[in-house]
């Protein structure tokens, strides 16, 4: 898997398919947000969509 | 309204369990997020509305091992959701200690600081020649700022 270096979203392509930025390999921490309304992580993280994100991009 | 709850683990499968948590969701409904920081080995962050649905998830999953009774505040696990940049303590100049690759326990001085990617160029000190070795943030130990 490869995180988005601009919004952290994963995804197995070299480019975000959300935001169109480049990704990288080189990630850690891992959050899964289901219900990103609900979610008080999501809200601080500034997460508005369900999915897989890294924490920390390199 | 939503809650976080700290999940005991098998060691090394702390993503798996993250996992079997969105896949058991679906059933269930009621968990919001799940948290895996990598600095905690042993233990994620699950969100729900009850702490019930994820012990009844937790009984039949592989990995997991038990739910702890208290729920944490979203400030106690803040850290963890921005982790700090490997490089934010180096600066130009300082001594360093390589703490692992194959200059493991070498003295260096720092010459360049890659912030995005949290990479640093040093000279090793007892080289007789300076060459300059790039290395990541977490490899190594700050010994003395520039001018102590």
């Amino acid at each position: 898997m490869k995180a988005c270096r601009k919004c952290h979203k994963l995804t197995t392509r070299s480019t975000c398919p959300y935001c169109g930025e480049s990704t990288s390999e080189h990630w850690q921490g891992y959050l899964i947000v289901i219900d990103a309304k609900n979610s008080k992580i999501a809200e601080k993280m500034g997460i508005k969509m369900p999915g897989k994100y890294a924490l920390k991009v390199r | 309204m939503a809650k976080i709850f700290v999940v005991k683990t098998q060691v090394g499968q702390e993503e798996n369990v993250a996992n079997l948590f969105e896949k058991a969701s679906k059933r269930t409904g009621k968990i919001y997020s799940i948290l895996a920081p990598k600095e905690l080995r042993g233990y994620i962050f699950v969100e729900g509305e009850d702490i019930d649905t994820i012990k009844r998830i937790v009984r039949h999953m592989r990995y997991a091992r038990e739910v702890l009774d208290k729920d944490v505040k979203i400030e106690e696990i803040e850290h963890f959701l921005f982790p700090p940049s490997a490089v934010a303590n180096i600066e130009e100049g300082m001594i360093v200690e390589l703490i692992s690759g194959p200059f493991k326990g070498e003295k260096a001085k720092v010459t360049r600081i890659d912030e995005a990617k949290e990479e640093i160029t040093v000279e090793l000190l007892d080289a007789m020649v300076p060459i300059p070795i790039t290395v990541r943030g977490e490899q190594v130990r700050i010994l003395k700022k520039e001018g102590e």
